[in-house]
């Protein structure tokens, strides 16, 4: 049965005369991500029972070596595209209600979020498995690279 | 025909440019495209078994066939997160 939710839903899934039920939201950005504003624009029906946000952090050293940051690196096209077949994947394999996913690019600073993915779901085992394989596949398939920013080498203003 | 390559990440340090364009034979494979690549830039050679390849927004095979005006993206694992 078609609701709401789910006409708003087709609208804004990119595919064309199919109908999607998970609602998608997918930002590869520069700007920092704000969690509280994440947070405010959440929706969820009355057919969610579970919520899972996940927060990835650049820590301060890699491989040993203290840093002062991460750059990353997209072929934003291609990484739009492979999140866009890894929702289509996830929307086939749990009931997901809907996925919001923003990923940084440029210049992010240690303790600062790169990565911040929230799963809706009617319960929380398809919640996390959702999640857990959607970072998972993102891992192996999307065109994103980073590069460690040295503690001695300051962050480039333009970069971030 | 003409194909176009992208290089991304390292890839571009190791060819020292982010774009190249090859002629190439018509009917002619990706693995045919990098064996060409590899001439021009020897410094692939050795990680040729960790690239990955794409043309257009897809990843493709080395037995892909090459078509006219393809655009090619060579890049090294991906590391998002």
């Amino acid at each position: 049965m078609r609701n709401e939710k789910n006409i708003e839903a087709n609208s804004e899934c990119g595919l064309r005369n199919v109908e999607c039920a998970m609602k998608r939201t997918l930002e590869i950005r520069t700007g920092p991500i704000e969690e509280i504003e994440q947070l405010a624009q959440r929706h969820i029906s009355s057919e969610a029972g579970a919520v899972i946000y996940f927060l990835g952090i650049v820590r301060g050293t890699e491989e040993g070596k203290t840093i002062n940051a991460i750059e990353y690196e997209t072929f934003q096209r291609m990484a739009e595209h492979q999140f866009n077949l890894l929702f289509d994947e996830m929307e086939r394999r749990w009931p997901i209600e809907s996925v919001r996913l923003i990923h940084r690019v440029g210049v992010v600073k240690t303790n600062e979020p790169s990565l911040w993915v929230e799963v809706v779901a009617p319960h929380r085992g398809e919640a996390f498995a959702a999640c857990q394989w959607l970072i998972d596949e993102m891992k192996r398939l999307v065109p994103i690279w980073k590069t460690p920013v040295p503690k001695s080498q300051t962050p480039n203003p333009k970069s971030q | 025909m003409q194909v176009t390559v992208n290089f991304y990440s390292y890839l571009k340090d190791l060819t020292a440019c982010a774009q190249a364009t090859e002629p190439l034979p018509d009917g002619s494979t990706l693995d045919e495209l990098f064996k060409k690549l590899s001439v021009r830039f020897p410094r692939l050679e050795a990680i040729q078994k960790s690239i990955l390849m794409a043309v257009g927004l897809d990843y493709q095979k080395g037995n892909y066939l090459l078509k006219p005006g393809d655009e090619v993206s060579l890049f090294p694992p991906v590391q998002g997160g």
